[in-house]
Protein backbone atom coordinates (compact mmCIF):
# COMPACT_ATOMS: atom_id res chain seq x y z
CA UNK A 1 0.00 0.00 0.00
CA UNK A 2 1.40 3.37 -0.90
CA UNK A 3 1.89 5.89 1.84
CA UNK A 4 -0.38 8.88 2.23
CA UNK A 5 1.09 12.36 2.00
CA UNK A 6 0.19 15.52 3.84
CA UNK A 7 -0.28 18.69 1.83
CA UNK A 8 3.22 19.78 2.91
CA UNK A 9 4.99 16.67 1.64
CA UNK A 10 6.89 18.54 -1.09
CA UNK A 11 7.91 21.21 1.39
CA UNK A 12 9.41 18.57 3.69
CA UNK A 13 11.40 17.10 0.81
CA UNK A 14 12.57 20.59 -0.18
CA UNK A 15 13.93 21.00 3.37
CA UNK A 16 15.83 17.69 3.02
CA UNK A 17 13.80 16.04 5.76
CA UNK A 18 14.56 12.45 6.61
CA UNK A 19 11.19 10.83 5.91
CA UNK A 20 9.69 7.70 7.47
CA UNK A 21 6.36 5.88 7.41
CA UNK A 22 4.12 6.76 10.35
CA UNK A 23 0.46 5.77 10.72
CA UNK A 24 0.24 5.18 6.97
CA UNK A 25 1.73 8.57 6.08
CA UNK A 26 5.17 9.44 4.74
CA UNK A 27 6.16 11.85 7.51
CA UNK A 28 9.24 13.94 8.36
CA UNK A 29 11.30 12.28 11.08
CA UNK A 30 13.84 15.08 11.34
CA UNK A 31 15.12 17.99 9.26
CA UNK A 32 18.38 18.92 10.93
CA UNK A 33 19.43 17.51 14.27
CA UNK A 34 16.88 16.12 16.72
CA UNK A 35 18.76 17.85 19.51
CA UNK A 36 18.53 21.25 17.81
CA UNK A 37 14.85 20.72 17.02
CA UNK A 38 14.04 19.84 20.66
CA UNK A 39 15.97 22.84 21.95
CA UNK A 40 14.28 25.16 19.45
CA UNK A 41 10.90 24.19 20.90
CA UNK A 42 12.03 24.46 24.53
CA UNK A 43 13.78 27.80 24.04
CA UNK A 44 12.26 29.59 21.02
CA UNK A 45 9.75 27.97 18.69
CA UNK A 46 9.48 25.08 16.29
CA UNK A 47 6.79 24.02 13.83
CA UNK A 48 5.46 20.51 13.20
CA UNK A 49 3.28 19.29 10.36
CA UNK A 50 0.73 17.14 12.15
CA UNK A 51 -1.79 17.08 9.32
CA UNK A 52 -1.91 13.29 9.54
CA UNK A 53 -4.04 13.59 12.68
CA UNK A 54 -7.79 13.09 12.41
CA UNK A 55 -10.57 15.67 12.80
CA UNK A 56 -14.17 14.76 13.52
CA UNK A 57 -16.97 17.29 13.95
CA UNK A 58 -20.05 16.75 16.06
CA UNK A 59 -22.95 19.04 15.15
CA UNK A 60 -26.34 19.38 16.76
CA UNK A 61 -28.13 20.40 19.94
CA UNK A 62 -26.73 17.43 21.87
CA UNK A 63 -23.15 17.68 20.55
CA UNK A 64 -21.66 18.46 23.96
CA UNK A 65 -23.75 15.82 25.73
CA UNK A 66 -22.65 13.22 23.17
CA UNK A 67 -18.95 14.01 23.44
CA UNK A 68 -19.23 13.96 27.23
CA UNK A 69 -20.85 10.52 26.93
CA UNK A 70 -18.08 8.95 24.84
CA UNK A 71 -15.18 10.33 26.86
CA UNK A 72 -14.06 9.69 30.42
CA UNK A 73 -13.06 13.28 31.24
CA UNK A 74 -15.60 16.02 31.95
CA UNK A 75 -16.63 17.86 28.79
CA UNK A 76 -20.13 18.94 29.84
CA UNK A 77 -18.81 21.45 32.39
CA UNK A 78 -15.92 22.77 30.30
CA UNK A 79 -16.36 26.44 29.39
CA UNK A 80 -17.20 27.47 25.86
CA UNK A 81 -14.09 27.75 23.60
CA UNK A 82 -12.08 25.40 25.78
CA UNK A 83 -10.32 22.14 24.96
CA UNK A 84 -10.36 18.95 27.04
CA UNK A 85 -7.93 16.01 26.83
CA UNK A 86 -9.47 12.60 27.38
CA UNK A 87 -9.12 8.89 26.77
CA UNK A 88 -11.81 7.26 24.64
CA UNK A 89 -12.76 3.97 26.28
CA UNK A 90 -14.73 0.83 25.56
CA UNK A 91 -17.50 -0.37 27.88
CA UNK A 92 -14.91 -2.53 29.68
CA UNK A 93 -12.74 0.53 30.34
CA UNK A 94 -9.87 -0.29 27.96
CA UNK A 95 -8.48 2.52 25.85
CA UNK A 96 -9.43 2.91 22.18
CA UNK A 97 -7.48 6.15 21.79
CA UNK A 98 -6.81 9.47 23.46
CA UNK A 99 -8.11 12.70 21.99
CA UNK A 100 -8.62 16.40 22.48
CA UNK A 101 -12.19 17.73 22.20
CA UNK A 102 -12.71 21.42 21.43
CA UNK A 103 -15.96 23.11 22.47
CA UNK A 104 -16.47 25.49 19.52
CA UNK A 105 -20.14 26.15 20.32
CA UNK A 106 -22.93 24.55 22.33
CA UNK A 107 -23.89 22.68 19.16
CA UNK A 108 -20.48 22.13 17.58
CA UNK A 109 -17.49 20.16 18.83
CA UNK A 110 -14.20 19.36 17.10
CA UNK A 111 -12.47 16.14 18.10
CA UNK A 112 -8.82 15.62 17.20
CA UNK A 113 -7.61 12.01 17.24
CA UNK A 114 -4.39 10.10 16.56
CA UNK A 115 -3.63 9.41 12.89
CA UNK A 116 -3.13 5.70 13.50
CA UNK A 117 -6.60 5.41 15.03
CA UNK A 118 -8.77 7.51 12.71
CA UNK A 119 -10.63 4.54 11.26
CA UNK A 120 -10.89 2.67 14.56
CA UNK A 121 -12.18 5.77 16.39
CA UNK A 122 -14.63 6.60 13.62
CA UNK A 123 -15.98 3.05 13.59
CA UNK A 124 -16.45 3.18 17.35
CA UNK A 125 -17.87 6.67 17.74
CA UNK A 126 -20.24 6.41 14.79
CA UNK A 127 -21.96 3.37 16.36
CA UNK A 128 -22.60 5.29 19.59
CA UNK A 129 -24.72 8.11 18.18
CA UNK A 130 -28.19 6.58 18.49
CA UNK A 131 -30.43 8.44 20.88
CA UNK A 132 -28.44 11.67 20.48
CA UNK A 133 -29.64 14.58 18.37
CA UNK A 134 -26.35 15.03 16.55
CA UNK A 135 -24.59 14.64 13.22
CA UNK A 136 -21.08 13.23 13.11
CA UNK A 137 -18.67 14.16 10.29
CA UNK A 138 -15.15 12.99 9.49
CA UNK A 139 -13.12 15.89 8.06
CA UNK A 140 -9.69 14.30 8.52
CA UNK A 141 -8.82 14.57 4.82
CA UNK A 142 -9.89 18.20 4.43
CA UNK A 143 -7.87 19.66 7.29
CA UNK A 144 -4.20 20.46 7.52
CA UNK A 145 -2.82 20.91 11.03
CA UNK A 146 0.32 22.76 12.04
CA UNK A 147 1.64 22.81 15.60
CA UNK A 148 3.70 25.89 16.41
CA UNK A 149 5.28 25.16 19.77
CA UNK A 150 7.61 27.04 22.08
CA UNK A 151 7.83 30.15 24.27
CA UNK A 152 7.99 32.47 21.24
CA UNK A 153 4.93 30.97 19.52
CA UNK A 154 2.44 33.59 20.69
CA UNK A 155 4.65 36.49 19.63
CA UNK A 156 5.16 34.97 16.19
CA UNK A 157 1.43 34.49 15.53
CA UNK A 158 0.64 38.03 16.72
CA UNK A 159 3.40 39.39 14.47
CA UNK A 160 1.76 37.61 11.55
CA UNK A 161 -1.40 39.59 12.26
CA UNK A 162 -3.42 36.71 13.65
CA UNK A 163 -5.82 38.28 16.14
CA UNK A 164 -5.63 36.37 19.39
CA UNK A 165 -7.65 37.57 22.39
CA UNK A 166 -5.62 39.23 25.17
CA UNK A 167 -6.82 36.52 27.51
CA UNK A 168 -6.23 33.27 25.64
CA UNK A 169 -4.95 30.69 28.15
CA UNK A 170 -3.60 27.19 27.52
CA UNK A 171 -6.33 24.83 26.24
CA UNK A 172 -8.41 27.67 24.74
CA UNK A 173 -9.66 27.69 21.17
CA UNK A 174 -10.65 30.36 18.67
CA UNK A 175 -12.28 30.42 15.25
CA UNK A 176 -11.05 33.34 13.25
CA UNK A 177 -10.15 34.59 9.80
CA UNK A 178 -6.67 35.33 8.61
CA UNK A 179 -5.78 36.51 5.12
CA UNK A 180 -9.29 35.67 3.99
CA UNK A 181 -9.22 32.09 5.25
CA UNK A 182 -11.23 30.60 8.10
CA UNK A 183 -8.93 28.93 10.60
CA UNK A 184 -9.26 27.32 14.01
CA UNK A 185 -6.48 28.09 16.47
CA UNK A 186 -6.09 26.13 19.68
CA UNK A 187 -3.58 26.83 22.40
CA UNK A 188 -2.71 23.16 22.66
CA UNK A 189 0.10 20.80 21.73
CA UNK A 190 1.95 17.79 23.01
CA UNK A 191 5.37 19.18 23.82
CA UNK A 192 4.78 20.63 27.30
CA UNK A 193 5.61 24.08 25.98
CA UNK A 194 3.26 26.93 25.27
CA UNK A 195 2.09 26.72 21.70
CA UNK A 196 -0.70 26.62 19.18
CA UNK A 197 -2.28 24.18 16.79
CA UNK A 198 -3.75 25.69 13.64
CA UNK A 199 -6.47 23.77 11.80
CA UNK A 200 -6.90 25.08 8.26
CA UNK A 201 -7.22 24.37 4.57
CA UNK A 202 -4.22 22.81 2.83
CA UNK A 203 -3.53 26.08 0.98
CA UNK A 204 -3.46 28.14 4.17
CA UNK A 205 -1.24 25.59 5.94
CA UNK A 206 1.25 25.72 3.07
CA UNK A 207 1.39 29.51 3.23
CA UNK A 208 1.72 29.56 7.03
CA UNK A 209 4.38 26.83 7.02
CA UNK A 210 6.53 28.64 4.50
CA UNK A 211 6.11 31.96 6.24
CA UNK A 212 7.17 30.41 9.54
CA UNK A 213 10.22 28.77 7.96
CA UNK A 214 11.10 32.00 6.15
CA UNK A 215 10.98 33.79 9.50
CA UNK A 216 13.46 31.39 11.04
CA UNK A 217 11.12 29.07 12.90
CA UNK A 218 12.72 25.63 12.99
CA UNK A 219 10.89 22.82 11.20
CA UNK A 220 10.68 19.88 13.61
CA UNK A 221 9.97 16.23 12.92
CA UNK A 222 8.37 13.29 14.67
CA UNK A 223 11.63 12.31 16.40
CA UNK A 224 11.84 15.65 18.23
CA UNK A 225 8.11 15.48 18.94
CA UNK A 226 8.57 12.14 20.68
CA UNK A 227 11.53 13.32 22.76
CA UNK A 228 9.58 16.41 23.82
CA UNK A 229 6.54 14.45 24.98
CA UNK A 230 8.61 11.83 26.82
CA UNK A 231 10.57 14.58 28.64
CA UNK A 232 7.29 15.95 30.01
CA UNK A 233 5.87 12.40 30.48
CA UNK A 234 2.80 12.65 28.26
CA UNK A 235 1.44 9.23 27.34
CA UNK A 236 1.14 8.14 23.72
CA UNK A 237 -1.33 5.69 22.29
CA UNK A 238 0.43 2.46 21.30
CA UNK A 239 3.00 2.93 24.03
CA UNK A 240 1.70 3.83 27.51
CA UNK A 241 -1.93 3.31 26.56
CA UNK A 242 -3.36 0.65 24.28
CA UNK A 243 -6.26 -1.73 23.78
CA UNK A 244 -5.27 -3.83 26.79
CA UNK A 245 -5.04 -1.23 29.55
CA UNK A 246 -7.40 1.27 31.14
CA UNK A 247 -6.59 4.93 31.83
CA UNK A 248 -6.25 3.94 35.50
CA UNK A 249 -3.30 1.69 34.63
CA UNK A 250 -1.39 4.43 32.85
CA UNK A 251 -1.33 7.45 35.14
CA UNK A 252 -4.51 8.91 33.67
CA UNK A 253 -6.82 8.61 36.69
CA UNK A 254 -7.14 12.42 36.56
CA UNK A 255 -8.97 12.08 33.24
CA UNK A 256 -11.57 9.62 34.56
CA UNK A 257 -14.43 11.51 36.18
CA UNK A 258 -16.44 8.84 37.93
CA UNK A 259 -18.69 11.47 39.53
CA UNK A 260 -20.06 12.69 36.20
CA UNK A 261 -23.23 11.26 34.70
CA UNK A 262 -23.17 8.06 32.72
CA UNK A 263 -20.38 7.63 30.20
CA UNK A 264 -19.00 4.71 28.23
CA UNK A 265 -16.78 2.61 30.48
CA UNK A 266 -18.01 4.19 33.72
CA UNK A 267 -19.28 1.02 35.38
CA UNK A 268 -16.20 -1.00 34.51
CA UNK A 269 -13.80 1.75 35.58
CA UNK A 270 -15.67 2.34 38.86
CA UNK A 271 -15.06 -1.28 39.88
CA UNK A 272 -11.61 -1.71 38.36
CA UNK A 273 -8.48 -2.06 40.45
CA UNK A 274 -5.49 -1.21 38.27
CA UNK A 275 -3.12 -3.98 37.20
CA UNK A 276 -0.38 -1.59 36.15
CA UNK A 277 1.24 1.60 37.29
CA UNK A 278 3.09 4.09 35.10
CA UNK A 279 6.53 5.03 36.44
CA UNK A 280 9.14 7.56 35.33
CA UNK A 281 12.71 6.31 35.45
CA UNK A 282 16.08 7.69 34.39
CA UNK A 283 19.59 6.27 34.16
CA UNK A 284 22.92 7.84 35.01
CA UNK A 285 24.41 6.04 32.04
CA UNK A 286 22.75 4.36 29.08
CA UNK A 287 19.43 4.88 27.39
CA UNK A 288 16.30 2.92 28.28
CA UNK A 289 14.39 1.95 25.14
CA UNK A 290 10.88 0.71 24.51
CA UNK A 291 10.61 -3.00 25.29
CA UNK A 292 13.49 -3.18 27.78
CA UNK A 293 12.66 -5.08 30.97
CA UNK A 294 12.13 -3.28 34.27
CA UNK A 295 13.05 -5.21 37.41
CA UNK A 296 12.94 -4.74 41.18
CA UNK A 297 16.15 -4.57 43.26
CA UNK A 298 16.14 -8.37 43.56
CA UNK A 299 16.28 -8.68 39.78
CA UNK A 300 12.71 -9.93 39.31
CA UNK A 301 10.98 -8.63 36.19
CA UNK A 302 8.04 -6.42 37.11
CA UNK A 303 7.39 -4.43 33.95
CA UNK A 304 8.47 -3.03 30.61
CA UNK A 305 9.68 0.30 29.24
CA UNK A 306 6.91 1.78 27.08
CA UNK A 307 8.79 4.85 25.76
CA UNK A 308 12.43 5.75 26.20
CA UNK A 309 14.89 8.24 24.83
CA UNK A 310 17.90 10.36 25.60
CA UNK A 311 16.54 13.55 27.13
CA UNK A 312 18.01 16.53 25.31
CA UNK A 313 17.33 18.84 28.26
CA UNK A 314 18.66 16.66 31.10
CA UNK A 315 21.28 14.77 29.07
CA UNK A 316 20.15 11.50 30.69
CA UNK A 317 18.40 8.43 29.38
CA UNK A 318 14.76 8.70 30.49
CA UNK A 319 11.73 6.49 30.14
CA UNK A 320 8.14 5.76 30.98
CA UNK A 321 7.40 2.19 32.02
CA UNK A 322 4.36 0.16 32.94
CA UNK A 323 4.99 -2.03 35.97
CA UNK A 324 2.68 -4.50 37.69
CA UNK A 325 1.06 -2.51 40.46
CA UNK A 326 1.13 -5.35 42.99
CA UNK A 327 4.87 -5.74 42.45
CA UNK A 328 5.87 -2.06 42.37
CA UNK A 329 8.67 -1.80 44.96
CA UNK A 330 7.89 0.39 47.97
CA UNK A 331 11.55 1.39 48.21
CA UNK A 332 11.26 2.81 44.63
CA UNK A 333 14.37 0.86 43.65
CA UNK A 334 14.13 -0.16 40.04
CA UNK A 335 16.56 -1.77 37.61
CA UNK A 336 16.47 -1.63 33.82
CA UNK A 337 17.95 -4.43 31.74
CA UNK A 338 20.00 -3.26 28.79
CA UNK A 339 21.71 -5.89 26.65
CA UNK A 340 21.74 -8.43 29.52
CA UNK A 341 23.07 -6.06 32.18
CA UNK A 342 20.89 -4.55 34.93
CA UNK A 343 21.37 -0.85 35.61
CA UNK A 344 20.04 1.01 38.66
CA UNK A 345 17.40 3.53 37.69
CA UNK A 346 16.40 6.77 39.38
CA UNK A 347 12.71 7.00 40.27
CA UNK A 348 11.02 10.33 39.45
CA UNK A 349 7.87 11.45 41.23
CA UNK A 350 7.42 14.20 38.62
CA UNK A 351 8.14 14.73 34.93
CA UNK A 352 11.80 14.91 33.84
CA UNK A 353 11.28 18.39 32.38
CA UNK A 354 8.80 21.08 33.37
CA UNK A 355 7.24 22.40 30.20
CA UNK A 356 6.75 26.14 30.02
CA UNK A 357 3.06 26.16 29.10
CA UNK A 358 0.83 28.53 31.01
CA UNK B 1 24.21 13.90 3.47
CA UNK B 2 27.78 14.25 4.62
CA UNK B 3 30.08 11.82 2.86
CA UNK B 4 33.81 12.17 3.42
CA UNK B 5 35.77 9.00 2.50
CA UNK B 6 39.54 9.22 3.15
CA UNK B 7 41.45 7.21 0.51
CA UNK B 8 44.03 5.80 2.95
CA UNK B 9 41.40 3.81 4.91
CA UNK B 10 39.53 0.56 4.16
CA UNK B 11 35.78 0.13 4.68
CA UNK B 12 32.92 -2.30 5.27
CA UNK B 13 29.32 -2.43 4.08
CA UNK B 14 28.36 -1.95 7.75
CA UNK B 15 29.82 1.58 7.40
CA UNK B 16 32.91 1.03 9.49
CA UNK B 17 36.36 2.27 8.58
CA UNK B 18 39.63 0.52 9.33
CA UNK B 19 43.16 1.81 9.45
CA UNK B 20 45.74 -0.96 9.03
CA UNK B 21 49.20 -0.58 10.62
CA UNK B 22 51.07 -3.89 10.58
CA UNK B 23 48.85 -6.32 12.49
CA UNK B 24 47.02 -3.56 14.36
CA UNK B 25 43.68 -2.42 12.98
CA UNK B 26 41.96 0.75 14.22
CA UNK B 27 38.19 0.75 13.77
CA UNK B 28 35.55 3.48 13.73
CA UNK B 29 32.34 4.43 11.94
CA UNK B 30 32.25 6.37 8.67
CA UNK B 31 31.10 9.90 8.02
CA UNK B 32 28.11 8.44 6.17
CA UNK B 33 27.20 6.37 9.26
CA UNK B 34 27.41 9.26 11.70
CA UNK B 35 25.38 11.46 9.38
CA UNK B 36 22.70 8.79 8.91
CA UNK B 37 22.47 8.21 12.67
CA UNK B 38 22.26 11.88 13.60
CA UNK B 39 23.25 13.15 17.05
CA UNK B 40 25.19 10.33 18.67
CA UNK B 41 24.58 10.39 22.41
CA UNK B 42 25.89 7.06 23.67
CA UNK B 43 28.71 4.66 22.79
CA UNK B 44 29.33 1.27 24.39
CA UNK B 45 32.66 -0.45 23.67
CA UNK B 46 34.23 -3.80 24.69
CA UNK B 47 36.89 -4.46 27.34
CA UNK B 48 40.55 -4.61 26.38
CA UNK B 49 41.53 -8.24 25.84
CA UNK B 50 38.19 -9.35 24.43
CA UNK B 51 38.43 -11.74 21.50
CA UNK B 52 36.30 -10.82 18.51
CA UNK B 53 35.19 -13.02 15.66
CA UNK B 54 34.68 -11.66 12.18
CA UNK B 55 31.39 -9.71 12.12
CA UNK B 56 30.83 -10.16 15.85
CA UNK B 57 29.07 -7.29 17.65
CA UNK B 58 31.73 -5.36 19.55
CA UNK B 59 29.67 -2.43 20.78
CA UNK B 60 26.74 -0.12 20.29
CA UNK B 61 26.22 3.45 19.12
CA UNK B 62 23.00 5.19 20.00
CA UNK B 63 21.52 8.36 18.60
CA UNK B 64 18.65 10.06 20.38
CA UNK B 65 16.11 7.80 18.69
CA UNK B 66 18.04 4.73 17.55
CA UNK B 67 20.33 1.91 18.67
CA UNK B 68 22.88 0.43 16.21
CA UNK B 69 25.23 -2.49 16.72
CA UNK B 70 28.89 -2.20 15.78
CA UNK B 71 30.31 -5.20 13.91
CA UNK B 72 33.95 -6.17 13.96
CA UNK B 73 35.27 -6.09 10.37
CA UNK B 74 37.99 -8.62 11.29
CA UNK B 75 38.78 -11.30 13.89
CA UNK B 76 41.27 -10.44 16.60
CA UNK B 77 41.88 -9.30 20.15
CA UNK B 78 41.00 -5.85 21.48
CA UNK B 79 44.23 -3.99 22.28
CA UNK B 80 42.90 -0.57 23.12
CA UNK B 81 39.54 1.16 23.57
CA UNK B 82 38.79 4.85 23.10
CA UNK B 83 37.43 5.66 26.56
CA UNK B 84 37.01 9.34 25.65
CA UNK B 85 33.94 8.44 23.61
CA UNK B 86 32.09 7.40 26.76
CA UNK B 87 32.03 10.98 27.97
CA UNK B 88 32.08 12.64 24.56
CA UNK B 89 30.03 10.51 22.16
CA UNK B 90 29.33 13.60 20.05
CA UNK B 91 32.90 13.28 18.72
CA UNK B 92 31.51 10.50 16.49
CA UNK B 93 29.60 13.21 14.65
CA UNK B 94 32.33 15.81 14.48
CA UNK B 95 35.48 13.72 13.94
CA UNK B 96 34.45 10.23 12.82
CA UNK B 97 37.88 9.48 11.32
CA UNK B 98 39.92 11.26 13.97
CA UNK B 99 39.35 11.46 17.71
CA UNK B 100 36.29 9.19 17.44
CA UNK B 101 38.21 6.02 16.61
CA UNK B 102 36.61 3.23 18.67
CA UNK B 103 38.89 0.25 19.15
CA UNK B 104 42.30 -1.08 18.12
CA UNK B 105 42.41 -4.79 17.40
CA UNK B 106 45.34 -7.18 17.00
CA UNK B 107 44.54 -8.95 13.78
CA UNK B 108 44.41 -12.78 13.96
CA UNK B 109 43.89 -13.57 10.27
CA UNK B 110 45.59 -11.20 7.80
CA UNK B 111 43.67 -12.80 4.87
CA UNK B 112 40.51 -11.09 6.11
CA UNK B 113 41.93 -7.74 5.09
CA UNK B 114 41.22 -8.72 1.48
CA UNK B 115 37.49 -8.54 2.23
CA UNK B 116 37.64 -4.85 3.10
CA UNK B 117 36.55 -2.23 0.59
CA UNK B 118 38.78 0.47 -0.85
CA UNK B 119 37.59 4.07 -0.63
CA UNK B 120 36.34 3.94 -4.23
CA UNK B 121 34.57 0.59 -3.66
CA UNK B 122 32.86 2.05 -0.58
CA UNK B 123 31.89 5.16 -2.54
CA UNK B 124 30.36 2.91 -5.22
CA UNK B 125 28.55 0.90 -2.56
CA UNK B 126 27.06 4.08 -1.07
CA UNK B 127 25.79 5.13 -4.48
CA UNK B 128 23.73 1.89 -4.63
CA UNK B 129 21.90 2.67 -1.39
Amino acid sequence: MSLLKTSLHEDHLALNAKMAPFAGFDMPLQYSSVKDEVLAVREHAGVFDVSHMGEFFVHGPEAVKFVDHIMTNDFQNAEMLKAVYSPLCRDNGTVIDDLIAYKLASDRVLICVNASNIEKDWNWISTKTSGFDIKLENHSKEFSLLALQGPKAELILRDFGIKLPTDFPYYSILETSHEGEKIIIARTGYTGEDGFEVFSSDEYAKKLWNKLIFNGVKPCGLAARDVLRVEVCYPLYGHEINDDVTPLDAGLAWTVKLDKQDFIGKNALAEYSPKFQLVRLSLERGIPREGYEVLNAEGVKIGTVTSGTMSVVTGKGVCLALVEKSKAPKDKKYLINIRNTNYEANFHAKAFVNGGHK
Amino acid sequence: MSNNIPVELKYTKDHEWTKIEGDTVTIGITDFAQSALGDIVFVELPEVGKTLNHHQTFGVVESIKSVSDLFSPIAGTVLEVNKDLVNAPEKCNTEPYGSAWMIKVKLSNPDELNNLLSASDYQNFLSTL
